[in-house]
């Protein structure tokens, strides 16, 4: 097998995985198994980054969704009492699906309808190139160095926040 | 398989499909938050397709993925801070009970 029909192989299982994965974290009735949809789609996304070549987003794709994100959710799920027999089990009316569905087809099939259109249009090249870490720590300290150090601030201002909010919590009581 | 870019940019509408039906159909705050994390985790998708299959810089690409990474913990971390307190002062966090609102 030759690498191209691998890397063909390789990109149908990983989007079979993030599209399970995907569905599963829509449709699945308990919270916790729609985590682990949500942590499936994660890694397919970060086995799609590796055919990309850029192993660093798929290092920092498992690092902070699986690592971070992931676990503040399972931490939400815990807390606010969130079982498998409480809100989520209970019926949805069929004409909220079909809503939802609409809602849900109309901005994506326009944007394939673009995506489609452009992409015989733009210079996509078959074999993309490798950014290193070096080159992308240059980078983000000399030209990007606005937004990390703003990217920063924005996590600090979030987790100030959340700390504030569960004090109010507590004195209100 | 003559258009990779469509591929990888076909799976990420994908994801924001299925993030927005979550986000209507979920009961649960909590639901709702999943299905967003599946929308944003689309867009990492679709920049770093669109920056590594064709000539623009793949780096500003990667970093613009990295920023949305960054985001989405930060929007985790707060939303986490929220749901706790709204299920503290309203004991559910079921979006069609938690509905009132305090002038």
């Amino acid at each position: 097998m030759d690498t191209q029909s691998a890397a063909h192989l390789l990109f149908i299982v990983y989007a079979i995985v993030v599209l399970g994965g995907g569905i599963m974290a829509v449709v699945a009735k308990s919270l916790v198994r729609a985590l682990v949809g949500l942590v499936l789609t994660l890694f397919g996304v970060a086995g799609m980054y590796l055919l990309m070549a850029a192993p660093f987003m798929a290092l920092m794709q498992i690092l902070i969704y699986v690592g971070a994100v992931v676990v503040l959710i399972f931490f939400s799920i815990m807390l606010t009492n969130a079982t498998s027999r409480g809100d989520e089990a209970k019926p949805r009316s069929g004409l909220r699906i079909f809503l939802a569905l609409v809602a849900a087809a109309i901005p994506a099939g326009l944007l394939a309808l673009v995506a489609w259109t452009q992409s015989t249009a733009t210079d996509a090249v078959q074999t993309p190139v490798e950014i290193s870490i070096d080159q992308l720590g240059k980078a983000l300290l000399n030209e990007y160095v606005l937004a990390f150090e703003l990217i920063s601030v924005v996590l600090f201002v979030a987790m100030a926040g959340a700390v504030l909010l569960g004090f109010e919590r507590r004195k209100s009581k | 398989m003559s258009e990779p870019l469509f591929l990888y940019q076909a799976v990420a509408l994908l994801l924001l499909f299925l993030g927005i039906f979550g986000i209507i159909t979920r009961k649960s705050l909590v639901g709702m938050i999943i299905a967003v994390e599946l929308m944003l985790n689309g867009a990492g998708l679709a920049i770093v397709a669109s920056g590594q299959l064709t000539g623009a810089p793949a780096d500003l690409a990667q970093l613009s993925s990295l920023l949305v990474m960054g985001l989405a913990a930060a929007e985790a971390t707060l939303v986490l801070a929220i749901i706790l307190v709204v299920a503290k002062r309203f004991g559910t966090v079921e979006t069609d009970r938690v509905s009132e609102l305090e002038g």
